[in-house]
């Protein structure tokens, strides 16, 4: 399992694909894992685990943020728009009622806040999680497919040029049941 | 007491009744909620799936001859100019409710035991929804047009949306009520698509499956934003709900008309449209338990929560009911009086009015007891009772109001058509024809999150789980 080299210039990127018996020991292993100078890790769990964000060394969420910044473009966003047609654009003085209204625009403002958040949050996180993406290297493992029903699985990047068994032994030493290497395929 | 059996357990009735009954482990919970997804369909599936199309084969009639003919075939007409169009729309919109509700503010609440049914009340939102939809496009006569009234965009005859009617704001709540929804219902799909894929045994179903899974593998810097985005998701949700049928309500509550000129009408329509949805889930579940083998994750313990809810909202809307007529009376108003204390009780759709009164007011009232609570028959057809019941109660507030108002000379009756009611009665099908859909290519329950509750519950010692991982 060397670097596969060819004419495109394509280089395998090399994975330790480890799975552990317990969420718990997936947890310690991981921390042991990062402690042991991985920096590429990743989980991959059935369930969102608890702890999962301290064992990975993963800093605050990213999706707060933009989810207020989608609501606050919404609102910003929906009251310019009645503002213009109302008041701008096309003013009519029905009854000599006010042409600018606020409290009739609340509804408006608010429903536009709620859709400008609601879709941030959704398209932010596929955005953030680069999804979708069809293929992965670690889907190369056989045992891999329970990861999305009962497996609790350790992945581990290897950097280019350093020694994967190596890697495989530090794995294997952080408490995996089981490990294995995994090539990324060309396409 | 007797020699103790340990095979015969007596309930104890202080303990609750469990979440998940059984020992499970994280596979067993996945090939059990799986298994109806990959079992072929039953006859029974069939049989239902059947009538369901003849339904909607009616719905493509009714909307081609609406189309065609143009609304004069609706029974509608001045001075009743809003009838079936308007009922059906708020019924539908309101069954949906109760999806959010269970989906989103038990979230909140850190309810568990809407694990088991959030996903399947959510896929009811989304149909409900599609099905109200239809209603007030089809009243605008020619939709193709509508748009300019409904959405701001440049048009060449430069005119806006009436942003001051509530009839506007209607338009903006219920698109963006769709859209959240069915976000909110995906997001949470992803997972389950992705445990379907990896537990297909076909080639076919694991292509398919996994374009919709997106290529999820369950990593933990996703999981890491999947918690936020789902959480705000849900969180947004919430008001959202509440704005929905709030503004929904306001479609009446603005207008000058007895019976509809009411303050409290916005917290008693988000009531009754929680009751009617929880009545719809309920409707829909008892049987999905029975024949899709759910029984251990929709136990007797969410039956009881779902009827002590139905109660609640049921006492809500009765004390919206009861408030109505002191106002009524109290307003002095002798329009109000009269339309509270005449027409309704003693008019031509009185009749309606009293089965309103007996499915909100008294049916629930069945669920005091532990009894009626537990039992299936009783469950099934009190929800059934209470979502004529909320039908009854929309066509009381729009029909009786509209057809008597402050001048007699104005007064007309209303009589449905048959279009009016292959349109109600298509919608029907439709939204049977979507669930029987759902329900045979997408997991009814919420694997993932059965699965997470199942090791939340493991460390939780007051709740009976099987065995821990």
């Amino acid at each position: 399992m060397s670097d596969a080299h060819d004419d495109s210039g394509f280089v395998a990127r090399r994975f330790v694909v480890a799975e552990f018996a317990t969420p718990s020991g997936l947890l310690d292993g991981t921390t042991r894992v990062r402690e042991a100078g991985y920096k590429e890790l990743d989980t991959h769990t059935p369930i969102p685990l608890h702890g999962l964000e301290k064992a990975l060394g993963l800093g605050r969420p990213k999706i707060p943020a933009i989810v207020l910044g989608g609501a606050i473009a919404g609102a910003v966003i929906a009251y310019a728009m009645i503002y213009f047609c109302n008041v701008i654009d096309f003013p009519i003085n029905v009854a000599g009622r006010p042409i600018h209204a606020p409290p009739a625009n609340i509804p408006i403002t608010f429903e536009l806040a709620v859709l400008l958040a609601g879709t941030s949050s959704f398209f932010g996180f596929f955005t953030l999680a680069k999804l979708p993406q069809p293929y992965h290297p670690v889907f190369e493992s056989e045992a891999f497919t329970r990861a999305a029903i009962d497996g609790y699985f350790l992945s581990v990047e290897i950097p280019a040029g350093s020694d994967a068994e190596k890697a495989l032994a530090d794995v294997r030493a952080a408490g995996a049941a089981s490990a294995e290497l995994v090539t990324e395929s060309e396409r | 007491m007797a020699a103790p059996n340990p095979a015969v357990v007596t309930p104890d009735p202080l303990e609750p009744f469990p979440l998940l009954e059984g020992k499970h482990t994280d596979r067993t919970i996945n090939d059990s909620l799986l298994d109806h997804v990959w079992r072929g369909a039953g006859k029974g599936w069939w049989a239902l799936f059947g009538c369901a199309l003849s339904a909607l084969g009616l719905l493509v009639i009714a909307i081609s001859w609406t189309l065609y003919k143009g609304i004069g075939v609706w029974g509608n007409n001045i001075p009743v100019g809003w009838a079936f169009g308007i009922i059906n729309f708020v019924w539908w919109i309101g069954i949906g409710h109760a999806g959010t509700l269970i989906s989103a503010i038990l979230l909140l609440f850190q309810q568990k035991w809407r694990t088991s049914i959030n996903r399947f009340a959510e896929a009811m939102t989304l149909f409900a929804v599609i099905c109200a939809l239809l209603f007030p496009l089809l009243h605008t006569g020619r939709p193709w047009f509508a748009a300019y009234w409904l959405m701001p965009y440049p048009s060449v005859q430069r005119i806006w949306p009436q942003f001051k009617s509530p009839l506007t704001w209607d338009v903006f709540a219920v698109s963006t009520y769709f859209t959240i929804s069915l976000l909110f219902w995906y997001l949470g799909l992803v997972p389950d698509l992705a445990a379907l894929r990896d537990s297909s045994k076909s080639k076919t179903k694991r292509l398919v499956y996994g374009i919709f899974a997106m290529g999820w593998r369950g990593s933990g810097r996703h999981w890491a934003e999947y918690k936020w985005s789902y959480l705000l998701l849900a969180g947004l949700s919430t008001p959202l709900v509440l704005s929905v049928h709030t503004i929904v309500s306001f479609d009446f509550a603005v207008s000058v008309l007895p019976g509809w000129h009411t303050t409290i009408f916005p917290p008693y329509f988000v009531a009754g449209a929680v009751f009617s949805g929880f009545a719809m889930v309920m409707t829909w579940m008892l049987p999905a338990r029975e024949f899709l083998g759910l029984k251990h994750v929709v136990t007797m313990k969410h039956l009881e929560n779902m009827a002590k809810v139905m109660l609640v909202t049921g006492m809500m809307v009765t004390y919206g009911y009861v408030m109505e007529h002191f106002i009524a009376w109290y307003s002095g108003s002798p329009y109000e009086y009269s339309e509270f204390f005449r027409v309704r009780q003693h008019g031509p759709m009185s009749l309606i009015y009293w089965l309103m009164i007996f499915c909100n007011c008294v049916v629930p009232q069945l669920f005091w007891s532990k009894r009626a609570r537990t039992n299936l028959l009783v469950l099934w057809f009190a929800s059934i009772l209470i979502n004529v019941g909320m039908w009854c109660e929309r066509f009381t507030i729009v029909i009786t109001s509209l057809h008597r108002d402050f001048i007699p000379s104005k007064w007309e009756n209303y009589s449905p058509t048959w279009v009016d009611f292959s349109l109600f009665i298509g919608t029907i099908g439709l939204f049977s024809t979507l669930f029987l859909l759902f329900l045979k290519f997408v997991p009814a329950v919420a694997v993932t999150e059965i699965k997470e509750l199942r090791h939340e519950l493991a460390h939780d010692p007051t709740e009976p789980v099987g065995e821990t991982h």
